[in-house]
Order: structure tokens, then sequence, then C-alpha cells
């Protein structure tokens, strides 16, 4: 059952173009210029309920956009997209109470008040039952650990203590969506482990159906059986994790550890020379030259041992943000808009 | 597979609308458990909002030491007009004024997002979410002004105009906020804007004043202009004169007319608002 | 952070034989950026210049029925000295006093950069707080009086009946002379507040009742005259402090109200009082200076 359709969705924003020097800032004040950025640039995209499904994507490559288009908060200028029958920038109330939207950069508790009061609000707001309130509140603060912080104004969290409450403010009307826009952003390694499996185990148990976009590799890896990578604006890969090595990496690293002191010197023939250090050398080589490689090392040289892996998965995707990058430049030339 | 989900997840109550009432509420107690916070903070703003309403006074009392009546009213007469002034202004600064100011500042910051995620009426929620408190000690002055005024008027007013009062002030509270909302709404196409709050405060200066003194070739224009186009005219000067005048045949229709601008204002204001809020562009932190 | 032992405000360390002509072009700069900067707004501005004018509207039209009451009630024709005439001729005058004088957002600006500790970067760059800001406040002034000379002139022409012709060059010179050290005066005044913060964590009170004072006092309301017969010399006193020369003092010299004597003595009394806050000013910022780096920033 798909509960999320995304078809042709499209979003552009006009900027207003500062001009450079006094001349021109006096004719701005008559004339001005701007300039069309295209945020999202049509996006197909169908999510079956009850996955859990993260967005990757260099900064300014439009996760956040699709999400606050996912969201409601903001109209596309083209395409449609139904979350749960929905068209979500229609705000009706019936879709607002069925979903939620976290974001690491944001905050929605009131600040100078203790979490407990923004829940309360919420719970008039969201029209959440006494006793049902109280049943998810109770389950939330102990899946988190945080009974103890309830009472202390947010502005004295930490960062991560802060997190945990904007997730359970988010989650205490038992939403069937979830969109998180970057939860870990800023937090240390704890906090994002925490988190993390806090998402996992609830996801699982609800069976609710999550967005999510990271920076972190880690909570990708954790969570999302189903990554789906945005760059300029458009899908360049939708698929497993795992999956995106074969189809994006064209290289093995060779890791080769020889008897004496030094490795040979010929090495660089073969691919590029990532490391060496004393007699270990690892070498970046093709992936369809790595046999040939292999066997032609293994007949001039006595080697200790070999090892061939696939390089990490933070450098190919990294590789790929770039090489999409570039891509979209050669297009046109367009600024980066998170 | 969807068995799974709606077994799990399906525990929802019914959809019911929020009670606005609880809601509301529950604004005004978080408003006041943070003023309560910062206690030292809430005194300094109550200190300066009373001495503000005092400069006021002041500046009329001044005034009176040179003439007798302005435009017709005569001293007792202008404080009616006075306190109904600052009470139109305290309500305005303890509801809406921070909302709005704030509303302005989310639009161009993006912190609007999780406001219209809320299953409730964004307006309701923007306008009314946080309450400061201690402008309502304009309040408690406005009244006593007020008592004072009517103690020493010679006419004590009829008691429909008592009835009415409290009426046409909360009609002109409304246009003052269909006004203020409106102006703020505006901040999704123009940016930042403190020319917003200027431009408000300027057209809402010609509500503080009678309206008789708006008389010639020039005053008659903007007589009608802030009575029928931006009705700000109306606000303080129809239930001022429910007190300070007697219900005569020139009062009667512009109290009428007041129904009708309030409704429209209101009308207007949330049409802006609707439309703002489809143009709203979600800037990034 | 600490100082460098031979800090001196405005002046930078190294070859000073370059030091002057190498200033001179970061001055040039900063007026520049902050002039374009404030031209980004114009939506702002324009708006903003012709809203300026609609209070003194109301003020015509309330002046024009006290004028009327009295007139009626007792045949006077001038209230505290002053005609109709010369009082609305007194408000347009004081709202160029005020286009010398006053600084909005100023003393705020000053006191959160000390707050949020980005006062720090001018601790450590070789330029001069205090000469940025007045700088930044100039291209400020500048931008607006261009902008402003517009709706002002027609503003002037269309309530040129109110005024008896131009005043003569004496008069003139000394108008001018006022309103620049209007200006000096206003912003000195405000740094000085401003610069508070270094003190006190919440400054924001304190500006509201400066300017409630100053709206009071200042002869921006009213003519300060309006206070002369009142009881515990309460005119006296408001004339003894410096508030009248941001809006009645400019404004009463253009109307010839004072003249001769009178006039030489004001004017050196306001070059006393401007002096006074420079000086003031730049002590508060050294001594904040010297406390903010104890702290260790």
């Amino acid at each position: 059952m798909a509960i999320i359709e995304i078809e042709g969705l499209a979003k552009s924003y006009r900027i207003y173009q500062k001009q450079e020097g006094l001349l021109a800032s006096v004719r701005g004040l008559f004339r001005r210029k701007y300039r069309d950025v295209e945020a999202v640039r049509g996006i197909d995209l169908t999510v079956e309920s009850g996955e859990f499904v993260a967005f990757l994507g260099p900064n300014g490559a439009g996760k956040t956009t699709t999400l606050k288009l996912l969201s409601g908060v903001i109209s596309p200028s083209a395409g449609t997209a139904r979350v749960m029958g929905f068209t979500p920038w229609k705000r009706e109330n019936a879709y607002r109470r069925r979903f939620a939207l976290v974001m690491g950069q944001k905050n929605q508790l009131w600040w100078d008040l203790p979490a407990q009061e923004s829940f309360r609000l919420h719970q008039q707001i969201y029209c959440i039952e006494p006793a049902q309130f109280d049943r998810r509140l109770d389950e939330l603060v102990d899946l988190l650990t945080v009974r103890n912080l309830l009472a202390q104004p947010v502005r004295e969290l930490s960062l991560g203590e802060r997190m945990k409450m904007e997730l359970i403010a988010a989650l205490l009307h038992s939403p069937e969506v979830l969109f998180l826009d970057e939860p870990t952003i800023g937090l240390d390694v704890v906090a994002q482990h925490n988190i993390q499996s806090f998402l996992r185990f609830y996801q699982q148990q609800r069976k609710m159906t999550v967005l999510l976009t990271s920076h972190y590799m880690k909570d990708v890896a954790a969570l999302c059986r189903r990554v789906v990578i945005i760059a300029g604006g458009m899908i360049m890969y939708d698929g497993s994790l795992s999956g995106i090595i074969d189809r994006f990496s064209g290289h093995k690293v060779i890791t080769l550890v020889f008897p004496g002191e030094k490795p040979p010197g010929d090495l660089s023939r073969f691919g590029e020379i990532v490391e060496e250090q004393g007699p270990k050398v690892k070498l970046k080589v093709d992936r369809n030259g790595i046999g040939g490689a292999l066997s032609t090392i293994l007949a001039k040289h006595t080697v200790e041992d070999v090892s061939v892996e696939d390089p990490p998965l933070e450098e190919v995707i990294a590789e790929m943000f770039s090489l999409a990058t570039e891509q979209v430049k050669g297009r046109e030339p367009r600024p980066q808009l998170a | 597979m969807s068995d799974v989900v709606t077994s799990t997840i399906g525990d929802h109550a019914p959809a019911f609308r929020p009670s606005y009432t609880k809601v509301f509420l529950a604004f005004a107690r978080n408003s006041l458990v943070r003023d309560m916070t910062f206690r030292s903070n809430f005194i300094i703003e109550s200190i300066t909002s009373l001495s503000w309403m005092a400069m006021n006074l002041a500046y009329y009392i001044l005034i009176y030491q040179f003439t007798v009546s302005i435009a017709g009213w005569s001293k007792m007469e202008y404080f009616l007009f006075l306190a109904t002034t600052l009470f139109v202004n305290a309500i305005v600064q303890a509801l809406f004024m921070p909302n709005c100011e704030e509303f302005s500042e989310l639009i161009r910051t993006g912190g609007l997002d999780f406001a219209l995620l809320k299953p409730i009426d964004t307006q309701f929620l923007v306008s009314l979410h946080k309450i400061n408190w201690s402008s309502l000690w304009g309040a408690l002055f406005a009244a006593g002004l007020m008592g004072y005024a009517l103690w020493y008027l010679p006419e004590t007013p009829s008691p429909v105009a008592f009835l009415l009062y409290p009426f046409y002030l909360a009609c002109g509270v409304a246009i003052m906020y269909s006004l203020m909302i409106a102006l703020a709404a505006t901040s999704v196409w123009l940016g930042r804007n403190q020319t917003l709050y200027d431009f408000w405060f300027y057209i809402t200066n010609f509500s503080r004043y009678p309206l008789e003194i708006y008389s010639g070739a020039v005053g008659d224009p903007i007589r009608v202009l802030f009575t029928f186009i931006i009705p700000v005219l109306i606000v303080v000067n129809v239930p001022a004169r429910l007190l300070a005048k007697p219900l005569d045949g020139q009062n009667w229709p512009l109290a009428v007319f007041a129904l009708f601008a309030t409704a429209a204002s209101l009308w207007l204001s949330r049409l802006v608002f609707t439309k703002a809020m489809r143009s709203y562009r979600s800037a990034s932190s | 952070m600490s100082l460098p032992a031979n800090y001196a405000p405005g002046f930078e360390a190294g070859d000073h034989s370059l030091a002057r002509p190498n200033r001179l072009r970061i001055w040039a700069t900063v007026l520049r950026i902050s002039i374009e900067e404030r031209l980004v707004y114009r939506g702002d501005f324009a708006l903003g210049t012709l809203m300026r004018f609609l209070p003194l509207l109301t003020q015509v039209f309330m002046w024009s029925a006290i004028f009327y009451a009295v007139r009626r009630a007792d045949g006077a024709s001038t209230i505290a000295g002053f005609t109709y005439e010369e009082m609305i001729a007194y408000y347009l005058l004081t709202q160029v006093s005020r286009a010398f004088s006053s600084m909005p957002g100023l003393a705020s600006m000053i006191a959160l950069q000390i707050r949020n500790g980005e006062i720090k970067k001018y601790l450590i760059q070789p330029v001069d707080l205090i000469g940025f800001l007045l700088l930044g406040r100039i291209a400020h002034k500048l931008v607006y009086y261009v902008v402003a000379a517009g709706p002002f002139a027609l503003v002037f022409y269309l309530c040129r009946d109110y005024f008896s012709g131009w005043p003569d060059a004496t008069t003139m010179l000394a108008f001018l002379a006022s309103l620049v050290m209007a200006f000096i005066m206003g912003f000195f005044m405000e740094a000085t507040l401003g610069l508070l913060g270094f003190w006190l964590l919440e400054v924001s009170s304190l500006l509201f009742i400066y300017m409630l004072f100053t709206f009071f006092f200042s002869g921006h309301m009213f003519p300060i005259d309006m206070l002369d017969g009142l009881p515990w010399h309460l005119g006296t006193i408001v004339r003894a402090i410096p508030l009248q020369y941001l809006a009645y003092f400019p404004a009463a010299v253009f109307l010839g109200k004072i003249q001769g004597a009178d006039l030489a003595w004001g004017l050196g009394l306001q070059l006393f009082w401007t002096v006074t806050f420079i000086v003031l000013c730049r002590v508060t910022f050294n001594l904040g200076v010297r406390r903010y780096s104890g702290y260790g920033g």
C-alpha cells in the first residue's frame, strides 16, 4: 500500500539579486533583479506504508525542500504529491493530525518553559484524550530516558536532550508518517546513537512510515534499508545502501603487504597508491582491472598478505555528490539552497 | 501488512475539533509561567508600560492648562477618550502585538513551519500564542482614569451606553488586530520590514484623536479615509462617544457602521492572511 | 581576550607613515558598504520616510482645534508665546532636528553586540568601534537625507504659509550649527547608553526610559516653553538638562525665539554638552573594554 506518492514535484524560488557596487545599489532602489532558483526539479517517488527511507544529498540538493513540500509547509511550483491520500499543501486538519515533522535545526518547544508545558499544549491542539496522552507520554519518556528533565526549561537542556523532547512532541499524537530533517545534526556520538536506536525501535514497533534526511551515514546505515539520493533537485539513485557501491564506485581497494622493508616501486601503474606504510600498500584499482592487476602483481612479487575491499561508503557518496553537482553545474550556474 | 498498520496506529481519538478556548487558556497559562520565571523583567516592563501611560496623561493635562476644550471635548470627556485609547492599546499590546511582531519574524526566518503543521487554525495559533501579561496594567490604568473621569463628568452616561461600551471596545480591538495581522502577513512578500510596525503605529495614530479635529479641505478627506477605507477612526471614537457624548442622530449611524467595519476588517485580514500563507517560502535556518 | 598593551582606539599598529591614508581608505570602504547595505531595503525606506509625516498631520489638526478653542474662550491667539502658525512650524522643525539627533537602534545594537560577544570582532581588528559605528550612522543618515529630501521639501513647501519667510543668515548658520551638534550629541549620548551594556545585562528598559524622557522633555512632543508656568520650576529644570538640544533648541533658533546673546550662550552650552558626551562616551568605552578584557571575554 503506497502511503506517499509523488509525481513530477518541482519547486522554484524567486530571489532578489543584490547588485555589487554603490551605483548599482542606488539603481536597486528603483528596479530589482530577480533570479529563479530551482530547489527541486521534478521528483517521482513512491513510498510504501511502514518503510524507513533516507534522503541523502549534498547541501542544497533539495532534501529539506522535499520534506517541506510533503508536510505542506510550502506549495510546489509543479507536480503532485499524495500522503495518505491528502494533498499536503492544502493543509487540511485531517492530514495535519496524522503526520509530524522534526527538524534538527529548528525547535518548536517553548524555549523558556519546561517541555511538559509544550506537551500539554500539544494535547489540546491535537485533541489527545487525557488517558492516551498520559500513556504515550509515559512510554516515550521511558524509552528516551528523560523523565527527570520534563520539568526543566527547554533552554537549559543540552542539544541531545532537546532533540529527544522534540521527538516526544512530534510523536505524542501518534503520527502515521514522520518526517525527520537532520534529527541528529550537531549531536555527539552517544546522543546520536541513542536517538538512532530509539527511532529504530519505535518505527518497528509502530510501523510508522519515516522519511529521514541526514548527513550522517551512520544514521542511514543504522536505520534505513532504502536510500534515495538527491542532488541538484533530482533523484540520482533509489535503492539499497549497498547497491550504491555497486552502481557508483568504479574502484576497489587492494591492500598488499610485502615481505621486505619497502614495497616495489612499480605499483603505481596498476592504480593510484592511496596509502603507503612500511611494507603495506593500499592501491585503488579500476573494478574491471582487478583480476589482471592481481595476477600480474602476484606473478612478479612475493606478497605476504593481500585483500580486496570496496571503498568506504562515505567516499563513494562524496565522490558521487561532487560528480552530480558538477553535472548540474554544467547545465547552468546554480546557487546552493538548503 | 495493512492490517498491522491500522491496529498499531489506529488508536487515534475520533477527529475532534480542538477546543479553541482550552488552547487559548493553555497559551495564557504558559505565558504567565514564562513571565513569572523572568520576574524582574516583568516588573520592569510593567513600570515602563505604566510610565508611558502616565506621560500620555501628563501631555493632555498640560494641554488642558491652556484650554478648556478641544474640538468640543471638555477635560473630563477627553479623559474618557484617552482612557478608551489606552484600553484598546493595552488589549492590543497584551494579546496581539507580541504575536504579530513574532509572526513577521517567523516568516522571515522560516520559523513558521511548525505553526503550519498544527491541526488548528493557523491564524488563531500565530495571533494568540503569546500573551504579554505586563501590558494588562495599562488596562488597569485606563480603568482608573475612566473611573476618575466618570466621577467628575457632569452627566452620568445611560445604562445602554455602559452595556454597549465593552462591545464596541471589542470591535475596536478587532479592527486594530485586523490591520496588524494583515500588515505582518505582508512580510511574506516584502521580507524584513521594520517599516510595517512603523506603518501600523503611524496609521493607528490617527485613531487617537477625536474625529472632530479632522475638518476642512484636508481634514474631511482624512476623516472619510480613516472612517470608511481604513476604519481606524472608529476604534476609539465610537466607544468613547458612547460614554462622553449623547447618543444623538450623529452618533447612531456611526455606531451601526462600526459593526459593518469590524466585520469587513476581520474578513479582509483573513483573506490577506490566507493568501500570505499560500506564498510562504520557509527560509532555511 | 586581552588587548595589546599599546592598544589605542583608532590607531593601527605598524608603519605609521602608511597608517593614515590606509585608515582613510578603511573608513571610506566602511562608509560605502554601510550605504549599500542601507539601500538594499528600498521598500522600508520610501515607505518609512512618507510615514514619518503622518503624526505631524494629526498635530496640525489637534493644534488647530486647540487654538480655535482658546481664541473662542478668551480671545488669546498665542499659547506659551507661540502663535498657531509658529506652533505648526515648530513641529515641522523638530522633525528636522530629530532627523539629525535621533539614532534608532544604535544603543540596543551596541548592547546586543556586547552581550553576544560580537564586539570582540572590533576589539581584535584594527578598527575603532565607535568610529566604525559613527561612520555607519553617518552613512545611514546620508542615505536617509537623500531619500527624505524630497518628502521633506514637499511637506515644507505645502506648509510654507506657517513660516514667515526665511530667517537671516546668522540665524540660519546658528540653526545649521545646532543641527550638526544635535547629530553628534545624539550619537554619543545613545552610544554611551549602549556601552553601559558592559555593566548591565539588560539595557532595554534603560533605553525605554531615555526614550520616554527624550520624547517628553526634548521638545519633541511640545515646545518646552509650555512648561514655564508649572510648579516646582519644571520649566527651569528641563531647560537645564541637555535633552532640549536634541529637538527644541534648533527649532527655536530657526523660529527666531532665541537671539543675540541668548543665541551665543545657547550654542556655547550645546557645544559644551556635545564635547561632554564625546568624552563621556570615550571614557565609558575604555572602562568597558578594560572590564571586558578583565573578565576574559
